[in-house]
Protein backbone atom coordinates (compact mmCIF):
# COMPACT_ATOMS: atom_id res chain seq x y z
CA UNK A 1 0.00 0.00 0.00
CA UNK A 2 1.42 3.58 -0.83
CA UNK A 3 2.38 5.47 1.70
CA UNK A 4 0.16 8.40 0.12
CA UNK A 5 -3.23 6.21 0.44
CA UNK A 6 -2.38 4.69 3.92
CA UNK A 7 -2.11 8.08 5.34
CA UNK A 8 -5.72 8.94 3.32
CA UNK A 9 -7.59 6.12 5.00
CA UNK A 10 -5.87 7.29 8.69
CA UNK A 11 -7.12 10.84 7.56
CA UNK A 12 -10.75 9.27 6.71
CA UNK A 13 -10.56 7.12 10.20
CA UNK A 14 -10.17 9.85 11.82
CA UNK A 15 -12.57 12.16 10.57
CA UNK A 16 -14.79 9.35 11.10
CA UNK A 17 -16.00 8.90 7.44
CA UNK A 18 -17.42 5.26 6.09
CA UNK A 19 -14.90 5.17 3.46
CA UNK A 20 -12.24 4.15 5.13
CA UNK A 21 -13.40 1.06 6.36
CA UNK A 22 -14.38 1.04 2.57
CA UNK A 23 -10.90 1.49 1.53
CA UNK A 24 -9.55 -0.98 3.94
CA UNK A 25 -11.73 -3.44 2.98
CA UNK A 26 -10.71 -2.92 -0.66
CA UNK A 27 -6.69 -3.51 0.48
CA UNK A 28 -6.45 -5.42 3.46
CA UNK A 29 -9.94 -7.37 3.16
CA UNK A 30 -8.29 -10.53 1.96
CA UNK A 31 -5.67 -10.58 3.74
CA UNK A 32 -7.07 -9.66 6.79
CA UNK A 33 -9.60 -12.39 5.32
CA UNK A 34 -6.47 -14.53 5.05
CA UNK A 35 -5.33 -14.17 8.50
CA UNK A 36 -9.00 -14.79 10.12
CA UNK A 37 -9.38 -18.20 7.77
CA UNK A 38 -5.98 -19.39 9.13
CA UNK A 39 -6.55 -18.97 13.01
CA UNK A 40 -10.29 -20.43 13.51
CA UNK A 41 -9.99 -22.57 10.19
CA UNK A 42 -13.77 -22.01 9.23
CA UNK A 43 -14.96 -20.13 6.34
CA UNK A 44 -18.29 -19.05 8.04
CA UNK A 45 -16.19 -17.89 11.15
CA UNK A 46 -13.79 -16.80 9.69
CA UNK A 47 -16.29 -13.99 8.16
CA UNK A 48 -18.11 -13.29 10.86
CA UNK A 49 -14.47 -12.72 12.58
CA UNK A 50 -13.65 -10.23 9.72
CA UNK A 51 -17.25 -8.66 10.24
CA UNK A 52 -16.43 -8.17 13.75
CA UNK A 53 -12.90 -6.95 13.21
CA UNK A 54 -14.04 -4.15 10.77
CA UNK A 55 -16.42 -2.99 13.52
CA UNK A 56 -13.82 -2.78 16.00
CA UNK A 57 -11.78 -1.07 13.48
CA UNK A 58 -14.55 1.46 13.24
CA UNK A 59 -14.98 1.71 16.83
CA UNK A 60 -11.06 2.13 17.65
CA UNK A 61 -10.52 3.86 14.70
CA UNK A 62 -9.55 7.04 17.35
CA UNK A 63 -6.90 5.15 19.07
CA UNK A 64 -4.78 4.17 16.27
CA UNK A 65 -1.37 5.66 16.78
CA UNK A 66 0.72 5.63 13.32
CA UNK A 67 3.77 6.36 15.80
CA UNK A 68 3.39 2.98 17.12
CA UNK A 69 2.56 0.78 14.35
CA UNK A 70 2.09 0.63 10.76
CA UNK A 71 -1.68 0.55 10.18
CA UNK A 72 -1.36 -2.88 8.77
CA UNK A 73 -0.13 -4.11 11.94
CA UNK A 74 -2.46 -2.16 13.78
CA UNK A 75 -5.41 -4.10 11.35
CA UNK A 76 -3.53 -7.59 12.03
CA UNK A 77 -3.49 -7.13 16.00
CA UNK A 78 -7.37 -6.54 15.31
CA UNK A 79 -8.08 -9.21 13.63
CA UNK A 80 -5.82 -11.46 14.72
CA UNK A 81 -7.18 -11.02 18.16
CA UNK A 82 -10.87 -11.21 17.29
CA UNK A 83 -9.95 -14.63 15.21
CA UNK A 84 -8.63 -15.95 18.74
CA UNK A 85 -10.86 -15.15 21.10
CA UNK A 86 -13.84 -16.61 18.78
CA UNK A 87 -12.10 -19.56 18.17
CA UNK A 88 -11.81 -20.14 22.39
CA UNK A 89 -15.74 -18.41 22.91
CA UNK A 90 -16.80 -21.37 20.33
CA UNK A 91 -14.18 -24.19 21.48
CA UNK A 92 -13.42 -23.54 24.73
CA UNK A 93 -12.86 -27.22 26.23
CA UNK A 94 -10.39 -28.32 22.85
CA UNK A 95 -8.30 -25.35 22.96
CA UNK A 96 -5.10 -27.35 22.04
CA UNK A 97 -6.61 -29.83 19.56
CA UNK A 98 -7.76 -26.65 17.68
CA UNK A 99 -4.41 -25.02 17.46
CA UNK A 100 -2.15 -28.29 17.15
CA UNK A 101 -4.50 -29.73 14.36
CA UNK A 102 -1.03 -29.68 12.05
CA UNK A 103 -2.33 -31.38 8.94
CA UNK A 104 -5.06 -28.62 8.32
CA UNK A 105 -3.26 -25.81 10.19
CA UNK A 106 0.20 -26.13 8.51
CA UNK A 107 -0.31 -27.03 5.06
CA UNK A 108 -1.66 -24.70 2.76
CA UNK A 109 -5.35 -25.64 2.39
CA UNK A 110 -6.46 -26.46 -1.60
CA UNK A 111 -9.23 -24.21 -1.06
CA UNK A 112 -7.07 -21.17 -0.29
CA UNK A 113 -4.98 -21.53 -3.67
CA UNK A 114 -6.37 -19.84 -6.44
CA UNK A 115 -5.33 -19.05 -9.52
CA UNK A 116 -4.20 -15.33 -8.48
CA UNK A 117 -2.46 -16.42 -5.39
CA UNK A 118 -0.42 -19.10 -7.34
CA UNK A 119 2.59 -17.15 -7.50
CA UNK A 120 2.76 -15.78 -3.98
CA UNK A 121 2.36 -19.58 -3.03
CA UNK A 122 5.26 -20.50 -5.60
CA UNK A 123 7.37 -17.96 -3.92
CA UNK A 124 6.06 -18.93 -0.33
CA UNK A 125 7.41 -22.51 -0.99
CA UNK A 126 11.07 -21.00 -1.19
CA UNK A 127 11.04 -20.49 2.29
CA UNK A 128 11.77 -23.67 4.24
CA UNK A 129 9.08 -25.49 5.62
CA UNK A 130 10.37 -25.60 9.49
CA UNK A 131 10.74 -21.73 9.04
CA UNK A 132 7.02 -21.50 7.81
CA UNK A 133 5.45 -23.72 11.05
CA UNK A 134 7.41 -21.23 12.95
CA UNK A 135 6.46 -18.00 11.47
CA UNK A 136 2.68 -19.43 10.85
CA UNK A 137 2.61 -20.66 14.67
CA UNK A 138 3.90 -17.24 16.22
CA UNK A 139 1.98 -15.21 13.85
CA UNK A 140 -1.43 -16.88 13.35
CA UNK A 141 -1.82 -19.06 15.90
CA UNK A 142 -1.21 -17.45 18.84
CA UNK A 143 1.47 -18.74 19.64
CA UNK A 144 4.20 -17.37 22.29
CA UNK A 145 7.96 -18.52 21.60
CA UNK A 146 7.43 -20.97 24.25
CA UNK A 147 4.26 -22.45 23.53
CA UNK A 148 5.56 -22.90 20.04
CA UNK A 149 8.58 -24.51 21.10
CA UNK A 150 6.48 -26.84 23.41
CA UNK A 151 3.55 -27.60 21.11
CA UNK A 152 6.26 -28.08 17.90
CA UNK A 153 8.36 -30.14 20.08
CA UNK A 154 11.18 -27.48 19.30
CA UNK A 155 13.89 -26.20 21.69
CA UNK A 156 13.15 -22.02 22.45
CA UNK A 157 17.03 -21.32 21.10
CA UNK A 158 15.95 -22.73 17.97
CA UNK A 159 12.24 -21.57 17.45
CA UNK A 160 14.00 -18.00 17.84
CA UNK A 161 16.56 -18.83 15.21
CA UNK A 162 14.01 -20.08 12.99
CA UNK A 163 11.65 -17.46 13.01
CA UNK A 164 14.80 -15.00 12.50
CA UNK A 165 16.02 -16.97 9.87
CA UNK A 166 12.59 -17.16 8.58
CA UNK A 167 11.70 -13.45 8.33
CA UNK A 168 15.22 -13.00 6.83
CA UNK A 169 14.52 -15.56 4.17
CA UNK A 170 10.66 -13.38 3.53
CA UNK A 171 13.12 -10.17 2.97
CA UNK A 172 15.40 -11.84 0.50
CA UNK A 173 12.38 -12.95 -1.39
CA UNK A 174 10.67 -9.91 -1.02
CA UNK A 175 12.83 -6.74 -1.85
CA UNK A 176 11.76 -3.66 -2.45
CA UNK A 177 10.40 -4.11 -5.55
CA UNK A 178 8.98 -7.79 -5.42
CA UNK A 179 7.02 -6.01 -2.66
CA UNK A 180 5.35 -4.25 -5.28
CA UNK A 181 5.13 -6.77 -7.34
CA UNK A 182 3.11 -8.85 -4.37
CA UNK A 183 1.13 -6.07 -4.06
CA UNK A 184 -0.63 -5.27 -7.41
CA UNK A 185 -0.58 -9.44 -7.07
CA UNK A 186 -3.05 -9.10 -4.43
CA UNK A 187 -4.89 -6.34 -4.99
CA UNK B 1 25.21 -0.90 25.63
CA UNK B 2 25.45 -2.83 22.53
CA UNK B 3 24.87 -6.25 24.72
CA UNK B 4 21.59 -5.06 26.18
CA UNK B 5 19.88 -4.15 22.52
CA UNK B 6 21.02 -7.72 21.56
CA UNK B 7 19.50 -9.07 24.27
CA UNK B 8 16.70 -7.24 24.03
CA UNK B 9 16.41 -8.20 20.50
CA UNK B 10 16.96 -11.81 21.75
CA UNK B 11 14.20 -11.92 24.16
CA UNK B 12 10.45 -12.07 21.80
CA UNK B 13 9.12 -9.05 23.05
CA UNK B 14 9.68 -7.01 20.40
CA UNK B 15 7.87 -10.00 18.43
CA UNK B 16 5.18 -9.99 20.93
CA UNK B 17 4.86 -6.67 21.16
CA UNK B 18 4.21 -6.78 17.06
CA UNK B 19 1.59 -9.13 17.52
CA UNK B 20 0.11 -6.58 20.28
CA UNK B 21 0.31 -9.59 23.03
CA UNK B 22 2.72 -7.73 25.46
CA UNK B 23 1.61 -6.43 28.75
CA UNK B 24 1.14 -2.97 29.52
CA UNK B 25 4.75 -3.14 31.25
CA UNK B 26 6.28 -5.05 28.66
CA UNK B 27 4.79 -2.48 25.88
CA UNK B 28 5.86 0.24 28.06
CA UNK B 29 9.46 -1.50 27.80
CA UNK B 30 9.48 -1.89 24.29
CA UNK B 31 8.77 1.76 23.86
CA UNK B 32 11.36 3.16 25.88
CA UNK B 33 13.43 0.89 23.48
CA UNK B 34 12.08 1.59 20.42
CA UNK B 35 12.38 5.47 20.73
CA UNK B 36 15.97 5.03 22.36
CA UNK B 37 17.86 2.60 19.77
CA UNK B 38 17.07 3.34 16.31
CA UNK B 39 18.39 0.05 15.48
CA UNK B 40 15.58 -1.21 17.58
CA UNK B 41 13.50 0.83 15.46
CA UNK B 42 14.41 -0.60 12.32
CA UNK B 43 14.13 -3.88 13.32
CA UNK B 44 10.69 -3.55 14.54
CA UNK B 45 9.89 -1.65 11.43
CA UNK B 46 11.52 -4.72 9.33
CA UNK B 47 8.84 -6.99 10.96
CA UNK B 48 6.09 -5.37 10.53
CA UNK B 49 6.91 -5.28 6.64
CA UNK B 50 7.75 -8.98 6.79
CA UNK B 51 4.39 -9.19 8.96
CA UNK B 52 2.66 -7.59 6.22
CA UNK B 53 4.61 -10.03 3.34
CA UNK B 54 3.76 -12.73 4.89
CA UNK B 55 0.19 -11.80 5.79
CA UNK B 56 -0.29 -11.36 1.88
CA UNK B 57 0.85 -14.26 1.12
CA UNK B 58 -2.08 -15.94 3.02
CA UNK B 59 -4.33 -13.79 1.41
CA UNK B 60 -7.93 -15.44 0.46
CA UNK B 61 -10.58 -13.59 -1.76
CA UNK B 62 -13.31 -12.30 0.37
CA UNK B 63 -16.43 -14.18 -0.34
CA UNK B 64 -19.12 -12.11 -2.49
CA UNK B 65 -21.68 -9.64 -0.39
CA UNK B 66 -19.25 -9.94 2.61
CA UNK B 67 -18.04 -6.09 2.27
CA UNK B 68 -21.86 -5.26 1.88
CA UNK B 69 -22.91 -7.03 4.97
CA UNK B 70 -19.39 -5.00 6.78
CA UNK B 71 -20.67 -1.69 5.98
CA UNK B 72 -24.29 -2.53 6.85
CA UNK B 73 -23.25 -2.92 10.31
CA UNK B 74 -20.52 -0.26 10.31
CA UNK B 75 -24.24 2.14 9.48
CA UNK B 76 -26.19 0.65 11.61
CA UNK B 77 -23.30 1.41 14.43
CA UNK B 78 -23.25 5.06 13.22
CA UNK B 79 -26.70 5.39 13.56
CA UNK B 80 -26.96 3.77 16.90
CA UNK B 81 -24.12 5.42 18.12
CA UNK B 82 -26.36 8.80 16.88
CA UNK B 83 -29.01 7.87 18.46
CA UNK B 84 -27.29 7.25 21.86
CA UNK B 85 -26.13 11.19 21.43
CA UNK B 86 -29.79 12.14 20.38
CA UNK B 87 -30.38 10.56 23.66
CA UNK B 88 -27.49 11.62 25.60
CA UNK B 89 -28.79 15.25 24.09
CA UNK B 90 -32.00 14.38 25.34
CA UNK B 91 -31.40 13.64 28.49
CA UNK B 92 -28.99 16.89 29.13
CA UNK B 93 -31.37 18.76 27.80
CA UNK B 94 -34.23 17.28 29.66
CA UNK B 95 -31.53 17.57 32.96
CA UNK B 96 -31.20 21.74 32.00
CA UNK B 97 -35.11 21.77 32.29
CA UNK B 98 -35.66 19.53 35.10
CA UNK B 99 -32.82 22.22 36.88
CA UNK B 100 -33.90 25.22 36.21
CA UNK B 101 -37.87 24.48 36.94
CA UNK B 102 -36.01 22.99 40.12
CA UNK B 103 -34.61 26.49 40.79
CA UNK B 104 -37.66 28.31 39.67
CA UNK B 105 -40.00 26.39 42.37
CA UNK B 106 -37.36 26.82 44.82
CA UNK B 107 -37.53 30.62 43.86
CA UNK B 108 -40.74 30.66 44.31
CA UNK B 109 -40.82 28.56 47.67
CA UNK B 110 -38.47 30.86 48.57
CA UNK B 111 -40.34 34.04 47.82
CA UNK B 112 -43.57 32.47 49.07
CA UNK B 113 -42.32 31.94 52.35
CA UNK B 114 -40.81 35.52 52.50
CA UNK B 115 -44.74 36.94 51.76
CA UNK B 116 -45.81 34.28 54.64
CA UNK B 117 -43.72 35.91 57.17
CA UNK B 118 -44.55 39.29 55.98
CA UNK B 119 -48.72 37.73 56.25
CA UNK B 120 -47.80 37.03 59.50
CA UNK B 121 -46.58 40.04 60.74
CA UNK B 122 -49.38 41.76 59.36
CA UNK B 123 -51.77 39.76 61.10
CA UNK B 124 -50.31 40.29 64.25
CA UNK B 125 -49.62 43.46 64.28
CA UNK B 126 -53.38 43.64 63.46
CA UNK B 127 -54.48 41.91 66.17
CA UNK B 128 -52.46 44.06 68.43
CA UNK B 129 -54.00 47.09 66.85
CA UNK B 130 -57.62 45.25 67.32
CA UNK B 131 -56.62 44.71 71.03
CA UNK B 132 -55.88 47.86 71.91
CA UNK B 133 -59.13 49.35 70.32
CA UNK B 134 -60.63 47.00 72.07
CA UNK B 135 -59.37 47.94 75.05
CA UNK B 136 -59.93 51.43 73.82
CA UNK B 137 -63.50 50.81 73.48
CA UNK B 138 -63.68 49.03 76.53
CA UNK B 139 -62.61 51.61 77.88
CA UNK B 140 -64.67 54.02 76.88
CA UNK B 141 -67.45 52.25 77.71
CA UNK B 142 -66.27 51.81 81.35
CA UNK B 143 -66.21 55.56 81.25
CA UNK B 144 -69.87 56.55 79.69
CA UNK B 145 -71.38 54.19 82.02
CA UNK B 146 -69.79 54.33 85.23
CA UNK B 147 -71.98 56.51 87.78
CA UNK B 148 -68.91 58.39 88.85
CA UNK B 149 -67.83 59.63 85.85
CA UNK B 150 -68.30 63.20 85.52
CA UNK B 151 -69.56 65.14 82.40
CA UNK B 152 -67.36 68.45 81.32
CA UNK B 153 -69.05 70.60 78.63
CA UNK B 154 -65.95 72.20 77.06
CA UNK B 155 -66.52 75.47 75.23
CA UNK B 156 -63.96 77.29 73.16
CA UNK B 157 -63.11 80.87 74.20
CA UNK B 158 -62.97 84.07 72.05
CA UNK B 159 -60.39 82.56 69.56
CA UNK B 160 -62.98 79.43 68.66
CA UNK B 161 -66.29 80.54 70.09
CA UNK B 162 -67.91 77.59 67.66
CA UNK B 163 -65.71 74.63 69.66
CA UNK B 164 -68.02 72.47 71.52
CA UNK B 165 -66.21 69.51 73.54
CA UNK B 166 -67.75 66.89 75.96
CA UNK B 167 -64.88 65.79 78.80
CA UNK B 168 -65.63 62.24 80.58
CA UNK B 169 -63.31 62.15 83.55
CA UNK B 170 -63.42 58.92 86.71
CA UNK B 171 -61.33 59.60 89.02
CA UNK B 172 -62.13 56.58 90.45
CA UNK B 173 -61.15 54.31 87.11
CA UNK B 174 -58.47 56.81 86.54
CA UNK B 175 -59.55 57.03 82.95
CA UNK B 176 -60.30 60.64 80.84
CA UNK B 177 -62.47 61.15 77.32
CA UNK B 178 -63.07 63.98 75.21
CA UNK B 179 -65.31 64.22 72.62
CA UNK B 180 -64.92 67.21 70.57
CA UNK B 181 -68.91 67.84 68.98
CA UNK B 182 -67.57 70.70 66.47
CA UNK B 183 -64.69 72.85 65.47
CA UNK B 184 -64.67 76.09 64.30
CA UNK B 185 -62.95 76.32 60.19
CA UNK B 186 -59.63 77.16 59.95
CA UNK B 187 -56.94 77.69 57.32
CA UNK B 188 -55.66 75.08 55.21
CA UNK B 189 -52.12 75.49 57.14
CA UNK B 190 -53.53 75.55 60.59
CA UNK B 191 -54.83 72.76 63.01
CA UNK B 192 -56.04 72.05 66.26
CA UNK B 193 -53.94 69.56 68.54
CA UNK B 194 -54.54 68.82 71.98
CA UNK B 195 -52.13 68.66 74.64
CA UNK B 196 -52.84 68.18 78.82
CA UNK B 197 -49.86 69.06 81.53
CA UNK B 198 -49.48 66.32 83.82
CA UNK B 199 -48.29 66.94 86.87
CA UNK B 200 -46.07 70.08 85.66
CA UNK B 201 -45.12 67.69 82.52
CA UNK B 202 -46.97 69.59 79.12
CA UNK B 203 -47.58 65.83 77.06
CA UNK B 204 -48.36 66.57 73.08
CA UNK B 205 -51.79 64.26 72.52
CA UNK B 206 -51.68 64.97 69.22
CA UNK B 207 -53.56 66.49 66.74
CA UNK B 208 -57.81 66.42 66.13
CA UNK B 209 -58.44 65.06 62.77
CA UNK B 210 -61.43 67.52 61.58
CA UNK B 211 -63.12 64.41 59.38
CA UNK B 212 -63.01 62.07 62.10
CA UNK B 213 -66.62 62.37 63.21
CA UNK B 214 -68.12 64.33 66.39
CA UNK B 215 -68.92 60.18 67.89
CA UNK B 216 -64.88 59.94 68.43
CA UNK B 217 -63.47 59.51 71.94
CA UNK B 218 -60.04 60.51 72.57
CA UNK B 219 -58.09 58.81 75.65
CA UNK B 220 -56.88 61.84 77.62
CA UNK B 221 -53.51 60.98 80.01
CA UNK B 222 -55.51 61.06 83.39
CA UNK B 223 -54.11 62.65 86.77
CA UNK B 224 -55.23 64.46 89.52
CA UNK B 225 -55.46 67.95 88.93
CA UNK B 226 -54.44 67.52 85.45
CA UNK B 227 -55.30 70.44 82.55
CA UNK B 228 -55.68 70.16 78.90
CA UNK B 229 -55.59 72.37 76.06
CA UNK B 230 -56.88 72.98 72.44
CA UNK B 231 -54.63 74.96 70.69
CA UNK B 232 -54.12 76.54 67.27
CA UNK B 233 -51.04 75.24 65.80
CA UNK B 234 -49.64 75.10 62.24
CA UNK B 235 -50.15 72.04 59.90
CA UNK B 236 -48.87 69.09 60.93
CA UNK B 237 -48.53 69.95 64.92
CA UNK B 238 -46.17 71.56 66.96
CA UNK B 239 -43.83 70.46 69.58
CA UNK B 240 -44.94 72.49 72.10
CA UNK B 241 -48.30 74.31 72.64
CA UNK B 242 -48.43 78.20 71.12
CA UNK B 243 -50.26 79.52 74.49
CA UNK B 244 -51.39 82.72 72.61
CA UNK B 245 -53.60 80.52 70.63
CA UNK B 246 -55.31 78.35 73.38
CA UNK B 247 -58.39 77.96 72.25
CA UNK B 248 -59.74 75.46 75.43
CA UNK B 249 -58.82 75.00 78.23
CA UNK B 250 -60.21 71.69 80.51
CA UNK B 251 -59.12 71.21 83.72
CA UNK B 252 -60.48 67.80 85.23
Amino acid sequence: MSVLLEKHIVELLQERDEKAISLLYEHYGDTLYGVAKKVVRDEELAQDVLQESFVKIWKKSDSYDATKAKLFTWLFRITRNTAIDKLRSVNTKSDKEIQMDVSDVYNLGVDSIKPEFMDVRENLDKIEDKYQIVLEALFFQGMTQQEASDELGIPLGTIKSRLKIGLRELKKIYGPSMMLALLLNLL
Amino acid sequence: MKEKIKIFLDSDLLEKYLLGTTNQQESLQVERYLAMYPEVRETYNELQDNLEVFAKLHAVKTPEGLKNKIMARIKSENSSRRKFFRYAMAASFAAVMFAGASYFLWNQNQNLQEENVLVNNKIETLKEDMRLELEDVRNQFIVLNNPLTKKYNVKGNKNAKELKAVAYINPVKKLSYINVKKLPHLSKNQSFQMWAEVNGKMINLGIIDESAGQEKLLALPYADNAVSYITIEPKGGNNTPTVENIVAKINY
